[in-house]
């Protein structure tokens, strides 16, 4: 009997024409028209998180560079890898640890899916920092989407707190010692923390503060361990799922990737040339997870010792930048005022920038002063990266990259604070004088002779402490340089930019720019000269 | 016949208990994740006799207790191994005499004062108490670092 000839058009007739298919997917039989490809999208619910047409902008790659999508991409595979890990791991301080070697050693591709989840959460720190710096560089958080804006950095604060909550699970001594610092310095929060300024107004004490109900304890423990679980597993997810839809919707209504230069772009259907290229995107970034996570193994360190700190002791890379500002600042300003600040200022970024110029491209020359102070800012912080990485070694003693942590070095030097009139004195003047003098001087300062009179000043100011005051030459070239940059970001920038922003604005942002540039200045002071404290006011936990 | 209610005081009666309710669970569910009762170890222990204590800084209890042991020819006393910093436990150095801690490098004498780094407050030391039976009872949970009362009892146990 000869067999019945296969016809793939009638089989795909069967199929797609039939009552099961067409119920699901309604656009059969296909046809290559605009209106068609339209409905690819809008007749599917997850396509529809785009538009159906797109400026032919949002598809370069070296615009968008991929990382909004990217970034969700990975949120979905920790997603998955965290409910699959979930499986086997038990939140008590018993088993914890336990489980972590169990997914190691006993369970069939455990410790890749937990390489995964690792590696992944890792990418997504970065990934959303990039895309954050796309963002701003193409200007595309002005008007009308400065909320969806705030609500990204409220997100990528998220991310972090998912990677803080997500690194107590293992019960490893980088996660009871990481949480132990980062749950201190809640307790150093003003008014409701036990050791922040003001404690004793609402009667805090370190078994009613913020820290207790984070910790569930005085110290990290099971109830922490269990709260940590919770917070990571469930309720900051449901928050930052939730968070997402708005962002995406917002986006998805604003136009999209590339905010619009001018109102009659041609636009360009998204399927199939914005979809495919997400295909590809997410294999692509999928296969290098999958790569990375088959070859590279999730560190785990010795289980968790409550009273043994590890010698040095380091956050995760994003948090050490963090780690490297609390040297140098009281806890409370370090860990509680300045975060706040930066995402506080962040949020205020879209609102405060008035300049109309730059927008759905990239730009220097349009965005000078927006551009410069914003990629000094993340340089900073990537710089203060660095440094707690790599130049800190045993006792978070200061050691080069290329010197062996076995290199025997002096004692750390006394540290000494200013007396209380000349610490009210400095700061008075710096914010006094900083506020007001690129206001006051309207004249046009060439850039060229201001950065030759500052250097030549502080060259002589510098021979003469060096040789008169007997002061180590790379103290001062340290402090001379900071102060350099704060001359030239803190006032030079402002004095050339600012003269016409209206005046609440101005307050707004030269008081940032100057808290941004008076951080430097302390590390100068700090490193430079072994000052510990500019303003020293104990008796309120008050030191700047 | 009762008045009719006015649409703007029924709007305000209406938001008014909407936000209590919700002001309310608030606040309600914020004392619920303040535990009542902790099961957390002791924070009191017995070190064992006094006269088997070195003089100078001992670290015999150190990772177990999480203290320092501090013998002078006058007494004795009990230094909590926790930087007043953020909490890290720092590390005795005999030959340098001083602990410096690892997590952001604060610097101790063994009087507990801090030497370098950005500690902002000297070392808390422990209740301490020679027994009659000569056994040296530390207390972690009563804590002092002020001058001029730490060296005093209770926090300090003259012991010759």
């Amino acid at each position: 009997m000869p067999l019945p000839e296969l016809s793939i058009e009638k089989l795909e007739k069967e199929v797609y024409g039939s009552q099961i298919w067409k119920s699901m997917f309604r656009n059969w039989p296909w046809q290559d028209s605009t209106r068609h490809r339209a409905r690819h999208i809008v007749d599917n619910v997850w396509l529809h998180l785009h538009p159906a047409k797109i400026q032919p902008r949002a598809l370069r790659w070296t615009f968008t560079w991929g990382l909004g999508g990217i970034s969700f991409l990975l949120f979905l595979i920790l997603t998955i890898s965290g409910v699959l890990l979930m499986f086997y791991y038990r939140p008590t301080v018993e088993l914890a640890y336990q489980d972590m070697k169990d997914l190691e050693f006993a369970v069939s591709f455990g410790i890749i899916l937990r390489n995964m989840h690792r590696w992944c959460a890792h990418g997504m720190v970065t990934i959303v920092m990039l895309h954050m710096i796309r963002v701003f560089l193409t200007g595309s958080y002005k008007k009308p989407r400065e909320f969806n804006w705030a609500i990204g950095v409220i997100l990528l604060k998220l991310t972090l707190f998912l990677s803080f909550t997500g690194y107590l699970l293992p019960w490893d001594q980088l996660a009871i010692w990481a949480v132990t610092v980062g749950t201190n310095m809640a307790a150093a929060t003003p008014i409701i923390g036990n050791e922040g300024p003001f404690a004793s107004l609402l009667g805090m004490t370190i078994s009613n503060d913020v820290r207790f109900v984070l910790l569930g304890g005085t110290t990290v423990g099971a109830n922490t361990l269990l709260r940590f679980y919770v917070m990571h597993c469930v309720a900051v997810p449901l928050v930052a799922a939730a968070l997402m839809i708005v962002h995406f919707w917002r986006i998805r209504k604003d136009t999209f990737s590339a905010a619009p230069i001018t109102k009659d772009e041609e636009k360009v259907d998204v399927w199939p040339n914005l979809v495919v290229r997400e295909y590809i995107a997410a294999a692509g970034v999928t296969a290098f997870v999958f790569f990375v996570s088959v070859y590279v193994n999730a560190p785990l360190e010795e289980i968790a010792n409550p009273n043994v700190t590890p010698n040095p002791s380091k956050a995760p890379w994003y948090f050490v930048g963090l780690q490297e500002l609390l040297v140098y600042f009281d806890p409370w300003i370090a860990g509680v005022l300045l975060p706040g600040l930066i995402i506080g200022g962040l949020c205020a970024i879209p609102y405060l920038d008035t300049n109309k110029k730059g927008v759905g491209y990239y730009s220097w020359s349009e965005r000078p002063f927006a551009n410069a102070q914003f990629m000094f800012g993340i340089t900073f912080w990537f710089i203060l990266i660095l440094i707690g990485n790599s130049f800190r070694g045993p006792n978070y003693f200061w050691y080069w990259p290329w010197e062996s942590w076995l290199v025997h070095k002096p004692v750390a030097a006394p540290t000494w604070s200013f007396p209380l009139p000349l610490g009210v004195f400095s700061l008075l003047a710096y914010g006094g004088l900083g506020m007001t003098l690129p206001r006051l001087i309207t004249a046009d300062i060439a850039w060229k002779k201001a950065t030759g009179a500052f250097l030549g000043f502080f060259a002589l100011v510098g021979l003469w402490m060096h040789f008169g005051g007997d002061i180590a030459a790379w103290r001062v070239i340290t402090v001379g340089f900071l102060l350099y940059l704060t001359f030239l970001f803190g006032f030079l920038y402002p004095q050339k930019y600012l003269q016409d922003l209206d005046m609440p604005r101005y307050i707004a942002v030269q008081s940032l720019v100057l808290m941004q540039m008076g951080v430097l200045v302390k590390m100068g002071l700090r490193l430079g000269l072994d000052v510990k404290y500019i303003l020293e006011l104990p008796q309120f936990n008050l030191n700047i | 016949m009762a008045k009719p209610v006015k649409r703007k005081d029924f709007l305000w009666m209406g938001w008014g208990a909407l936000a209590a309710i919700v002001g309310g669970s608030g606040a309600a569910s914020t004392r619920f994740l303040v535990p009542n009762i902790l099961y957390e170890p002791s924070q009191k222990f017995n070190a064992g006799p006094a006269k088997d204590f070195p003089f100078g800084v001992s670290t015999l209890w150190f990772k177990q207790q999480r203290v320092w042991i501090i013998r002078t020819s006058e007494g004795i006393y009990a230094l909590w191994a926790r930087c007043t910093h953020l909490g890290c436990t720092p590390n005795w150095f005999i030959a340098e005499n001083r602990f410096k801690c690892p997590c952001h490098g604060s610097n101790y004498n063994p009087d507990g004062d801090v030497l370098a780094g950005p500690a902002p407050k000297p070392l808390w030391r422990a209740q301490v108490e020679v027994v009659a039976s000569g056994d040296l009872i530390i207390d972690k949970a009563i804590l002092e670092n002020r001058p001029g009362v730490r060296e005093k009892a209770p926090f300090f146990a003259e012991y010759a």
